[in-house]
């Protein structure tokens, strides 16, 4: 059975191969759709410098054709080297390195929000459609898809760290210095991120649940007299997670786009901030070099999901 | 004027859907009502109303805006700054003094048209992608594929983010770059969607005629694609906006004066979180309302075009798990008369049963009585919809509510009226004293559980065994059903194994805690006619080695009279004749059990008569009046017709409810047919 599921995982990282080429191309031709000579709008537009300019274009080769400045890009990106950053002049990928823990710590507490938050409430709302807590979950759920991340964000940043000064408005605690402070950091910005997703996995749970109940299944587990707890928790559970953990993978591609607007209003120094700060100083290697990152983290989040979902269902295991 | 408007707009809106794909005119007649029936329920939702005058309200501001706002936005007027609400500011001013209001209004037209402009710039990428793919096929549709998959693999804001790091921030770059984030998703719709109307016999017919390619995608393909789509657009309008307006609060949205919602936000983020937070709201709030109503229409499309109905909200609450009772306290009185007869295990007595449906109640068992008795095979029988599989799925209050409840009769196991058992009551009889077996094995069994862990668990659930113990038993269990190899099958799922086996696993959870009443609800008619007759016979079998009642709903009345003692027939949610299995063949009481005989295939071959059965039952709800089987009846009268029958006793172990079986003389069979013997009782999978 363990076979079933390495052979699973193998089957996705060889599907995964020519979506990475794309994807590493599609970032890489960024350069292309720079308006004008790239070199001179790298260095700063007009006001750049010949010598600006000319340290641009020797830096990024720009005068090879785009296929080769490919192949050396892509080589390098292979052995962890994403360049250098124009403006700064530092290694984008140690500063990649550095931030990302930032950025993964985000996302892990987010989901794990997410998950608190949008499993009991759909399973309350998926066993009683129609109650009262359902009409409570429906409308937590619908709103929750609405509300624009950045908003209750910043509706919570002044109620809670303005007004009652619970949390720092912004900042951030190194994980490795403080786990504490990392926190109680981390805390309100996961909240915004997570409250939000937990919100779609709710909705999603419910309707997958409902589903499930109705089956006959369901009903064989009632007619051999099962309790409650393992009808629903056990049967129903089970069952109807399997779509949801589907969702769920495509969620924690909402997380990471989130995670770069709610890194910016708390000023927590992630790939979010750098990716911002590249586009602001259009420091395109450091552009390329975050969303490649931002890209693979993704892929390896929905890598994991499909992988759960082996695990849930044992069709997929063993076929 | 304005009246003209409206009657084109009311009659131009179903004359759209009507020319969705029609074979016939009637056919085409019939989709209109049926769609104009769910387009009136879709526009007569109170949500959907709301939101669509939202929208009208955002669209029709953002177009007129020069008109409508009532001052310039980007008027300053620093001796009004951060001034609350007022008469000349309605929604009060912001850190520099201008009219917030204004400034909402003036920021709808251009959110609104990078939102518009991106959903409709995805359709296009969209359309143009998925088409080529799902016609071309091949590699062409390899590469575009990948490609999508590619896009999906993006997080969306990072992809949009990139874009717009080197293409600049103008409103046509941002809805570029956004358009590039959904156009994936839908071109794997249109692709899939392409495919499938590809192979419908209606392009390959007019491919043979000989039109091109590009003609049959424009007519066909196009308005299927595009309805399909309706329900995503919506979804992703919404999407739209919350992204943008996220763009636009990072500071990359439209440089000012093109400051749209979420620009306003950032500013005020920016200038007045510490002092003024009230003015976080109105542009937070406005995007939020804007998302929520496309969201609406969404939804509301989506239950629309898959025809979920919309429940009402029930008096009293469901329970998971138990079907509903709410008898009044009068007919339970009067429906349970002293009786002097030695009680039965399970004695059904006036059981009614109703569905909530949207045109009301509908009442699918009516007056539905029988017994079994202790050790006794009694076979429940009828054509399908007369009520047998509702009325025994009712005895362990398996039905789900909504939408069925129980209003009347009374279900005694050995002496307890179940339907006044609670959850925990019912609980403790399932699996233990009544267990149950299904229709099809491999739905009723649970496919992410091993059989091992559902044997178990059935064993669990009632004794108090170490799971050692319980797994031990499992193994004898499946034994005891033929099923070779059970130790090893234990770790098995249903999935992997054949239909006859399921249907064994499914018998040996059921007699796991030994019960005294099994009812098996067409348990072999999913199976194939070998299997049938194996499974068939294991049943038998196991009655002979101990001591079990059994209740076998099915509609083969040659399946039945091989191994049942008693038979009950039902015909529209009634009871009609119960009597010995022997005495029910040989001579018949009611027309319909007689029909059903003549009608039996075995039966018709051997004894040459023509079938009597024309027509078909009566749906619920439209039972007819007086005897409920007039209209078939080659025997009715008048009488018939004129007020519903009783189900009375005609002799001492036969019921019948007719009002001229005591003059009719019915033929019957005479022998019990089709006992066969050659079946190999130790089923091979």
């Amino acid at each position: 059975m363990g076979g079933g599921v390495g052979r699973l995982i193998l089957r996705r990282l060889l599907s995964l191969v020519p979506v990475l080429l794309i994807v590493s191309f599609a970032i890489f031709f960024l350069l292309a759709l720079v308006p004008g000579d790239p070199a001179v709008t790298l260095a700063g537009g007009v006001s750049a410098t010949p010598a600006q300019i000319a340290h641009v274009r020797a830096q990024l080769h720009l005068n090879d054709p785009l296929i080769v400045q490919y192949g050396r890009w892509l080589g390098n990106a292979l052995h962890g080297n994403l360049g250098t950053s124009i403006s700064t002049g530092q290694s984008v990928s140690q500063q990649i390195e550095a931030r990302f823990p930032v950025t993964f710590g985000l996302v892990v507490v987010s989901a794990i929000v997410a998950l608190i938050v949008g499993i009991p409430v759909g399973l309350i709302s998926g066993i009683r459609p129609q109650g009262a807590i359902d009409g409570g979950a429906r409308t937590f759920s619908t709103l929750g898809l609405a509300i624009p991340s950045f908003w209750l964000a910043v509706i919570l940043v002044s109620v809670f760290a303005v007004h009652w000064k619970l949390f720092p408005p912004t900042g951030y605690t190194a994980i490795t210095s403080s786990f504490t402070g990392w926190l109680h950091d981390i805390i309100l910005p996961a909240i915004v991120l997570g409250v939000l997703v937990g919100a779609s996995l709710a909705r999603q749970l419910r309707a997958s649940l409902i589903d499930t109940l109705d089956t006959p299944y369901i009903r064989t587990a009632w007619a051999k007299g099962g309790t409650r707890r393992s009808v629903l928790l056990h049967h129903g559970l089970k069952n109807a997670a399997m779509p949801v953990v589907t969702v769920f993978g495509i969620q924690i591609g909402y997380l990471l786009g989130g995670a770069v607007i709610i890194e910016q209003i708390f000023s927590i120094p992630g790939l979010g901030t750098y990716m911002l700060s590249g586009i602001t100083d259009h420091d395109l290697p450091v552009v390329q070099g975050v969303a490649l990152v931002f890209v693979l983290f993704s892929m390896a989040m929905s890598l994991l999901v499909d992988i759960s979902y082996g695990f849930l269902n044992p069709k997929v295991r063993v076929a | 004027m304005s009246t003209e408007t409206e009657s084109t707009v009311t009659e131009s809106a179903p004359d759209t859907v009507a020319t969705a794909p029609a074979a016939s005119d009637r056919q085409s007649l019939r989709q209109w009502w049926a769609e104009h029936r769910r387009l009136r329920r879709f526009f007569l939702k109170a949500g959907v109303l709301l939101a669509l005058a939202w929208l009208l309200l955002v669209i029709v501001s953002a177009i007129f805006a020069p008109l409508i706002a009532p001052h310039d936005p980007n008027a300053q007027d620093l001796s009004h700054v951060n001034s609350g609400i007022s008469a000349s500011h309605w929604l009060g001013t912001d850190d520099l003094g201008r009219d917030v209001l204004s400034r909402l209004i003036w920021g709808g037209r251009i959110s609104m048209q990078v939102t518009f402009e991106t959903v409709g710039l995805a359709l296009v990428f969209a359309l143009v992608i998925g088409l080529i793919a799902g016609f071309r096929g091949g590699r062409v549709d390899y590469l575009l594929m990948r490609g999508a998959d590619a896009g999906l693999a993006f997080p969306p804001l990072v992809l949009a983010l990139a874009v717009v790091a080197v293409l600049g921030s103008g409103v046509n770059d941002i809805a570029l770059a956004f358009a590039l984030v959904f156009a994936p998703g839908f071109a794997r719709f249109v692709r899939g969607q392409t495919l499938a109307i590809k192979e419908e016999s209606f392009v390959e017919a007019s491919t043979s005629i000989g039109s091109s390619p590009t003609i049959i995608v424009i007519k066909r393909i196009l308005p299927n694609v595009l309805t399909g789509l309706t329900v995503g657009i919506a979804i992703a309008l919404g999407a739209a906006l919350l992204a943008e307006s996220g763009l636009s609060f990072l500071g990359l949205g439209p440089p000012p004066p093109e400051a749209g919602w979420g620009s306003m936000l950032e500013e005020a983020y920016n200038t007045s979180l510490f002092t003024h937070p009230w003015s976080l709201v109105p542009a937070g709030l406005v995007i939020a309302l804007t998302v929520l109503a496309f969201n609406t229409l969404g939804d509301a499309g989506r239950d629309t075009v898959s025809g979920t109905p919309v429940r009402k909200r029930g008096s009293g609450r469901p329970q998971r798990g138990l079907t509903t009772v709410s008898r009044p306290a009068a007919a339970v009185a009067a429906a349970d008369p002293p009786r002097t007869e030695p009680s039965a295990l399970l004695e059904v007595r006036h059981l009614t049963i109703e569905f909530q449906t949207e045109a009301g109640p509908v009442c699918v068992v009516d007056d539905a009585t029988f017994d079994v008795r202790a050790s006794r095979i009694v076979g429940l029988v009828g054509e399908s919809g007369c009520g047998k599989t509702v009325s025994s799925l009712a005895i362990l209050r398996l039905l789900a509510t909504p939408p069925a409840r129980i209003v009347g009769g009374s279900i005694l196991f050995d002496g307890q009226d179940l339907l006044d058992a609670d959850f925990d009551d019912m609980q403790n009889i399932r699996g233990r004293d009544i267990a149950m077996i299904f229709q099809d094995p491999l739905a009723s069994l649970d496919p992410s559980f091993t059989i091992g862990f559902q044997l178990v668990e059935a064993i669990r659930l009632h004794e108090k065994v170490s799971k050692a113990a319980a797994q031990a038993r499992a193994v004898d269990l499946l034994k005891s059903v033929h099923i070779p190899d059970a130790a090893r099958r234990l770790t098995a799922y249903p999935h992997q194994l054949s239909g006859g086996m399921r249907q064994r696993v499914m018998i040996a959870m059921a007699l796991s805690c030994s019960p005294r009443l099994l009812i098996a609800d067409e348990p072999t008619t999913a199976l194939d006619v070998t299997v049938q007759a194996q499974i068939v016979e294991l049943l038998h079998e196991l009655r002979e080695r101990q001591e079990l009642a059994v209740l076998f709903v099915t509609h083969d009345l040659a399946l039945i009279s091989e191994f049942s003692d008693e038979i009950a027939v039902m015909y529209a949610g009634e009871v009609v004749e119960h009597a010995p299995t022997d005495d029910l063949f040989a001579r018949p009481r009611h027309p319909y059990t007689a029909a059903l005989l003549a009608a039996t295939p075995g039966v018709r071959e051997a004894t040459g008569r023509p079938s009597l059965l024309a027509g078909h039952v009566p749906q619920a709800g439209h039972f007819p009046e007086g005897c409920r089987f007039h209209p078939r009846c080659g025997f009715a009268e008048d009488a018939c017709r004129e007020q519903p029958v009783a189900l009375e006793q005609v002799s001492e172990d036969r019921q019948c409810r007719c009002l001229r079986q005591a003059e009719l003389d019915l033929p019957g069979v005479g022998v019990v047919i089709g006992k066969s013997s050659e079946v190999d009782p130790v089923g091979a999978p």
